[in-house]
């Protein structure tokens, strides 16, 4: 809008002109006449005007075809008001059909023609507003747009992995009602040759619940990569999210813990709907949840619960976000615990029991409006190998010779588990070819051996039944809390191989009564007993294995190349 | 859905009650029962006996509650939640932290 309004003057009568131009003058408006519609066009096509006086009867083209042009010229709205001796209605109507805003009859008012002017003026300031605002609405929502699409793909690397080609059995299908998902599913390999996966719903959704997922992504990964268990973990990510998360913000999850070695699932349920465990298409074990979620209190790894059960070859484990119990249909209802597990039961089979129970949920919603991130995550027990993971230090680090050893009282023993802070060791010293997880997984059960059965005395034999599992754990806990003495010794060397590469050797001694080698080597032979496991494993993937003693030391030797 | 909320003849109880879906769209409602409120140990009262349904952003304003309430050495109760309310509320072990009826 010009600071003074300019008018467009139409009329073939130069005295109509100047009775107009005086009153136009006397509002202060300037103005540029135009004697007929051809003149009015051009003149409209050149300057900016901000109202057009349009008289109709006029040679060369009338103000009806005028206007029509003007119309269609304009960028953003100009008022066009006609000037008019005539006074029948169907000349008025067509001064509007035409695209005429107002119309003004013959002889003016000056009273008349001073308001209609100012309050066309008016609509045409209003009407710049709002296409002024439309337009850095719309420059806002693109650069919105914009960022959130490069904040999606930070997002995106961050939190995504390839999950399903790192383990044999993990399938997921995550669906984000916007933008940015506030479901989480993070998986790493542990050290029982198994798998820890993480499904997270965080309140709400949007980039609001997304962006705590990165902090619990970071430490996941750091610290199940570094071989804490997933109790430590957890306290962990609560602790982060305590710190960073408003009051109302939590983050229901659950931390599904497969041992390998053990044959044994540990499920720790925090604010999740149910976990099912399922055998032949039937729900054995549900893992109901039996903690705050994360981010609302303290939390130690004492006072976390969870539940362990033993593992068949093909079982599954179900996991979902509550967008899936609560996925409503067109009717208003929700798909519900009920539908799932009916879901499971039709299954053909355990192979198909994810996909079931995923169309199912898929083809409730049908085409109702989705109100919450949904998430179904399934693993299914096999024994295949394990595929080595990228983000392992495949650097070779030249073979170097050295050694390093711990004394460990019942102190120390009780306090913490150093396992983590030895493994970051050995690597930051000797990055060996692979994965180095075999390494990993023979010094992990090695102490495992050393510290439940040398000095907490504990019999593998309660692992006999599935409830023996959390009965051995929970006795573990309470004993070693309790430990008063004893200790064990950790001595790591590295040598050089002439052939190339080197040969580890590792030493463990434990005050404990040690055990009678041949027994179990004997137990283990003839019998396929759920437990020591443990033993067979570290024989099965290390070069030698020597129990000396009384059966409390013992020295493994593992070659590489 | 709306929030009531009913001051006991003392000033020593606030009784909050959610009608119908208790989600986001009630967090300005729900946080302005209690907001001005001076409730020196006194009790707050969620009453959940006609709430239909509960999301997790409910369950976030029951915790902002709660943190207004310690405060002001105050406590939370939540009252009559009807089964399928009380089976979210359970899975969120908010029994833990909570009294709940």
């Amino acid at each position: 809008m010009l600071s003074v309004p300019q008018v467009l003057l139409v009329d073939d009568d130069p005295t109509n002109r100047v009775v107009l131009k005086h009153q136009i003058k006397k509002l202060g408006y300037t103005y540029i006449e135009a004697c007929n519609g051809v003149e009015a066009v051009e003149l409209f096509r050149n300057h900016p005007f901000d109202v057009v006086l349009m008289d109709i009867l006029m040679p060369e083209m009338d103000g009806y075809q005028a206007t029509r042009i003007i119309k269609e010229l304009s960028h953003g709205f100009v008022p066009v008001i006609f000037l008019t001796g005539l006074t029948d209605d169907s000349a008025l109507a067509r001064c509007i059909e035409s695209g005429g805003d107002d119309f003004l009859t013959r002889p003016y008012n000056h009273l008349l023609l001073k308001a209609k002017l100012e309050s066309m003026l008016r609509i045409g300031r209003l009407y710049k507003q709002v296409e002024f605002q439309k337009n850095e609405l719309n420059w806002h929502n693109a650069r919105m747009q914009q960022e959130n699409s490069v904040a999606q793909k930070v997002f995106a690397n961050i939190i995504e992995s390839d999950m399903e080609s790192m383990y044999p059995g993990l399938k997921y299908s995550m669906s984000s009602m916007s933008m940015f998902n506030g479901d989480l599913v993070l998986a790493e390999l542990n050290q029982s040759n198994g798998i820890d996966i993480l499904v997270s719903d965080f309140t709400g959704h949007g980039l609001s619940a997304a962006i705590g997922s990165i902090p619990v992504a970071d430490t996941f990964r750091t610290m199940t990569r570094k071989g804490f268990a997933f109790t430590e973990v957890l306290v962990e990510i609560n602790k982060k999210l305590l710190r960073i998360l408003p009051t109302n913000m939590f983050m229901a999850t659950a931390l599904i813990s497969i041992d390998r070695v053990n044959q044994v699932v540990s499920v720790a349920n925090m604010g999740l709907p149910d976990i099912y465990l399922c055998r032949g298409q039937k729900v054995i074990h549900s893992f109901s949840s039996q903690n705050l979620p994360l981010g609302i209190a303290q939390l130690s790894s004492h006072s976390l619960s969870f539940e362990m059960q033993t593992l068949m070859l093909d079982d599954v484990i179900l996991a979902a976000t509550d967008g899936v119990m609560e996925a409503q249909n067109s009717a208003g209802e929700f798909y519900g615990k009920q539908r799932i597990v009916d879901s499971i039961e039709k299954s053909d089979s355990q192979n198909d029991l994810f996909g079931n129970v995923l169309n199912g949920c898929v083809s409730f919603i049908g085409s109702s409006k989705q109100n919450d991130d949904i998430t179904l995550l399934s693993v299914q027990h096999k024994q295949d190998e394990l595929v080595p993971q990228e983000h392992q230090d495949t650097s070779r680090h030249e073979p170097a010779e050295w050694s390093m050893h711990f004394y460990l009282d019942a102190v120390n023993l009780r306090r913490f588990d150093i396992l983590p802070y030895i493994l970051q060791g050995i690597k930051q010293l000797q990055s060996i070819p692979g994965t180095g997880s075999e390494l990993q997984t023979i010094l992990t059960e090695m102490y495992a051996n050393a510290l439940d059965h040398g000095l907490l005395k504990l019999d593998s034999r309660l692992k006999h039944t599935p409830e023996g599992y959390m009965e051995f754990y929970n006795e573990r806990s309470r004993r070693l809390a309790e430990l008063q003495e004893g200790n064990i010794q950790i001595i790591i060397s590295h040598q050089l191989r002439e052939q190339g590469g080197g040969r580890f050797t590792l030493h463990l001694y434990d005050s404990g009564d040690g055990f009678d080698v041949k027994q179990v080597r004997a137990a283990l032979e003839t019998n396929k007993t759920p437990y020591g496991r443990g033993l067979a494993l570290i024989e099965q993937l290390s070069t030698r294995v020597q129990f000396l003693g009384k059966g409390n030391a013992v020295m493994v030797v593992y070659d590489w190349e | 859905m709306s929030v009531k909320a009913l001051l006991s003849d003392d000033n020593k109880q606030l009784t909050i009650k959610v009608d119908g879906r208790f989600d986001f769209s009630l967090h300005t409602d729900f946080r302005g029962a209690y907001k001005d409120l001076n409730l020196a140990n006194g009790e707050f009262i969620v009453d959940l006996s006609a709430t239909e349904f509960v999301d997790s952003s409910a369950l976030g304003m029951m915790l902002l509650l709660k943190e207004f309430a310690e405060s002001g050495g105050s406590s939370v109760r939540i009252k009559t939640p009807r089964p399928e309310i009380r089976e979210i509320l359970m899975i969120a072990s908010f029994d833990k932290i909570f009294k709940l009826e």
